[in-house]
């Protein structure tokens, strides 16, 4: 009984220690669940990152709801210096336009973009479809049916622009996520994705075009969307470290140089290359403008395809 | 062959087998532990495997996974709290079995089961996984509502007594599930505009509240009886007589779950309900499921860690997550530089060999690492029953919210607690509430998927494909046996009652 109350205690004192030392730990909010693609990365980033800052750093991954609940507890931490977020495109640019949320594009400090990766346009292997001039006229007759990893995603949204932007007719099915998808084309229950190289690299698809200004490094046959002749389309899928907003100039450029260092470090660009994760810096400033700008267009697509009134 | 032999070496290096050791064992009782689940093991260990090579760092984690698979049995049956959602089914005869005083029996059968289901699983996997991934490719949205439909109908099976209370749990379930984001158009349902709603509820807390905490709150009511004391836990494996005799039974409940394994994403929980539904209609036994019949336990166990193996199928032939957990290895697999995808089989051999001698191995150490683990249960719930259920109520707390790290999760979990209690006092069966937790949001998302690719036409799902319009006959079938066997057990009541009338009647 006595071992019991000593243990009982022990347990206590864990516990308030833990809470002591908590106010110089640094919290990293991955808003996905562990060990999914975002997870990965922010789980290689964050051992580096926090040794540039010299604190100690725990992920802590609160999943839900398109990855804004954790999210939105990075913004609701208005001033704390010791927390950030690491961030997917979706729930800064595109989430914040479809429904109402506790934070919009203006409710953090931007850090820094980490990686990007452009979308391609994809159809299955054995389909015999080779190119998008194809793809369109086989549409007219009976419209083809394309996936997503779920409504309002960036899959979702790259090919709502592109049917509004073009003559193609096809119709949306969502999926749980990008695996299932993929068992759906493979089945031909559906016939188009647009998803990033890893994707198409993995399953073995054939890419019928870039959603990206300029033709993409590997892929030299693969054409641009203007180079279709159709209006620009620029859809990647990237991810950024985001703090509340109320933070000092201070921090900020701390955050900023421990990110710049950790993209730059020999560790981390040979986890991205193994992850197929194109790095993509960019500072503060142009991060910020960066999101913005996305923000917009993506809040006009949503517009057009009639997503959002 | 040499490929063979390197990744046999390869598996038996001692930091491998040692890893296998430390993730089965703590696998077991993590698995064991009500609320802490596979998902939550994984991620304790997660970090832990990075400083790992390949094979080691993957011995960890498929040790932790299917340990905790196998020991959610082990609380399933001694307390009625199955430590996993995966083991829900394992309660229907593990407890009754437990008051009944054959609790050695009991967890022998579950042990053996999980054993003999893991390893035919893995057999399944190494030589016919292209086979079956091919075969799983065909399972379109339309096929899977048919096989989900067909899974819903064993909460006819398992709500005894009252087919209205089953379903009213059922449904209570299936409304639960649809709570947060709508799966097709994104817009939030029934979160009475409270954003905290809109991450929908997730299954972790639900099944804690209907089992970890309901069990403690009726423990609690009725502590002064005998009947709430905690059997002491035994282990006996059953003879090769008696493996014979169920031989049928766990070869059903293997196939039945590494089939189910193989299809992205449904996973362990639905399986073992599938599995039990078969077992009601085909076991030699059914009329004793659910009082206390092993079969009941070895298709739930069985077909749950058949799971295990399968769910790789997916994952390693076409490189799509069987399910969240397979999803969190893929993660593992990325971090070491293997992409998986179409061609991991070709480029990976040996790895992919490696894994395979692993899993076989890790099953093989789950069997013999069953005893210590149950001797430790057993010591654990010799403490005063308030400590245990103390202990019970923490664990389900910290599992509920580890999840995701979502504070409301709490709040969930314990007014699903009280909810069940009070529909345990009302004589209403709660598994059927996490059957429509668990199967819910599949049936709803490949209905409307379904429908959204057969464009509106529901009934051109009967004649989509062979596969759906078998299914669906299937669930033609059950409904007409069900119906025909209810109105021959009316009759044969009426005729019963008025048997002691009838003699004095003749005679008149």
């Amino acid at each position: 009984m006595t071992s019991l109350r000593y243990s009982l205690a022990a347990l206590a004192l864990i516990g308030a220690t833990h809470s002591a030392v908590a106010a110089d730990n640094l919290d990293i909010i991955v808003p996905f669940a562990a060990g999914g693609a975002t997870d990965i990365v922010a789980r290689s980033f964050e051992p580096i990152f926090s040794q540039q800052l010299g604190v100690t750093s725990v992920v802590r991954n609160v999943a839900g709801a398109s990855a804004t609940v954790g999210t939105a507890e990075v913004a609701n931490s208005e001033g704390n210096p010791n927390i950030i977020g690491y961030e997917p495109a979706g729930a800064l640019s595109i989430q914040p336009s479809l429904k109402k949320l506790p934070y919009g594009p203006d409710s953090f400090t931007y850090i820094c973009r980490t990686v990007s990766n452009p979308m391609f346009l994809m159809v299955s292997k054995s389909s015999d479809i080779e190119s998008f001039k194809q793809l369109v006229e086989e549409s007219q007759e009976y419209p083809f049916l394309y996936g997503s990893s779920g409504p309002g995603t960036l899959p979702h949204l790259a090919m709502a622009a592109l049917t509004v932007n073009s003559d193609l007719k096809a119709e949306h099915v969502p999926y749980s996520g990008s695996g299932p998808a993929m068992n759906a084309l493979a089945g031909n229950e559906i016939q188009i994705m647009a998803d990033t190289e890893t994707i198409l690299e993995n399953y073995d698809l054939r890419p019928l075009a870039v959603f990206a200004e300029n033709r993409v490094e590997g892929y030299p046959d693969v054409p641009t969307m203007q180079e279709l002749g159709l209006a620009e389309m620029d859809f990647a899928v990237w991810q950024g470290v985001v703090a509340p907003k109320g933070i000092s100039e201070e921090r900020t450029q701390q955050y900023a140089e421990a990110c710049k260092a950790t993209v730059e470090s020999d560790k981390f660009k040979s986890f991205a290359d193994k992850a197929k994760a194109d790095i993509a810096y960019l500072g503060p400033d142009e991060f910020k403008a960066f999101v913005q700008k996305r923000f917009a267009a993506n809040k006009q697509v949503l517009k057009d395809a009639g997503l959002t009134p | 062959m040499d490929v063979i032999l390197a990744a046999i070496n390869d598996a038996f290096t001692w930091q491998a087998l040692l890893a296998i050791v430390i993730g089965t064992w703590a696998g077991i009782i993590i698995g064991g532990l009500p609320g802490l689940g596979s998902v939550v093991g994984l991620t304790i260990f997660l970090p832990f495997t990075f400083g790992m090579d390949v094979i080691t760092s993957m011995a960890l984690l498929i040790g932790v996974y299917c340990g905790s698979v196998y020991g959610g049995s082990i609380t399933a049956i001694l307390i009625n709290t199955p430590g996993t959602p995966q083991s829900a089914a394992t309660t229907f005869d593990g407890y009754p079995m437990t008051q009944q005083g054959r609790v050695d029996e009991a967890l022998g059968w579950a042990t053996f089961a999980s054993f003999f289901g893991g390893v035919l699983s893995c057999v399944l996997l190494i030589f016919c996984a292209p086979q079956l991934a091919k075969f799983a490719v065909n399972f379109g949205s339309i096929e899977v509502f048919a096989l989900v439909c067909l899974a819903m109908l064993c909460i006819v099976g398992i709500s005894r007594g009252s087919l209205l209370k089953g379903l009213v749990c059922g449904m209570m379930g299936f409304f639960f599930s649809t709570v947060g984001s709508d799966p097709i158009t994104g817009a939030d349902r029934f979160t009475f505009g409270t954003y905290a709603l809109s991450s929908g509820l997730d299954l972790i807390p639900v099944v804690v509240g209907a089992f970890a905490l309901s069990e403690v709150f009726v423990r609690f009511s009725a502590r002064d009886e005998e009947a709430t004391t905690i059997p002491e836990a035994r282990l006996r494996f059953p003879n090769l007589r008696e493996i014979g005799r169920r031989l049928i039974e766990l070869v059903r409940g293997s196939f039945i779950g590494s089939f189910v394994g193989a299809l992205p994403g449904t996973g362990a929980a639905a399986a073992a309900f599938i599995s039990y539904a078969a077992a009601q209609k085909l076991s030699p036994r059914r009329a004793n499921l659910g009082k206390g019949e092993p079969d009941g336990i070895i298709a739930s166990e069985s077909s749950n860690n058949a799971v295990t193996g399968s769910a790789f199928i997916p994952t390693l032939a076409l490189g799509i997550p069987g399910d969240v957990v397979t999803a969190m290895m893929m993660g593992a697999m990325v971090i070491h530089g293997i992409t998986p995808g179409v061609r991991l089989m070709v480029d990976q051999a040996q790895t992919v060999y490696a894994l395979f001698v692993v899993l076989i191995i890790v099953n093989v150490a789950m069997l013999v690492l069953s005893k210590p683990s149950i001797g430790l249960f057993r010591y654990l719930f010799k403490l005063p029953l308030g400590f245990v259920m103390g202990g019970i109520v923490m664990f389900s707390f910290i599992g509920a919210v580890s999840v995701r790290g979502n504070p409301l999760d709490l709040v969930v979990a314990a007014l699903t607690g009280i909810l069940a209690y009070v529909l345990r006092r009302g004589g209403y069966p709660l598994a059927p509430l996490v059957i429509g937790m668990v199967l819910g949001p599949e049936l709803e998302s490949s209905l409307r998927r379904g429908l959204l690719i057969s464009r509106g036409d529901f009934f051109s799902f009967f004649t989509h494909s062979g596969i759906a319009t078998t299914l669906f006959a299937l669930i033609g079938l059950f409904l007409v046996w069900t119906t025909v066997a209810g109105v021959l057990d009316w009759r044969a009541k009426i005729a019963a009652r008025r048997e002691p009338v009838s003699p004095s009647s003749s005679r008149a």
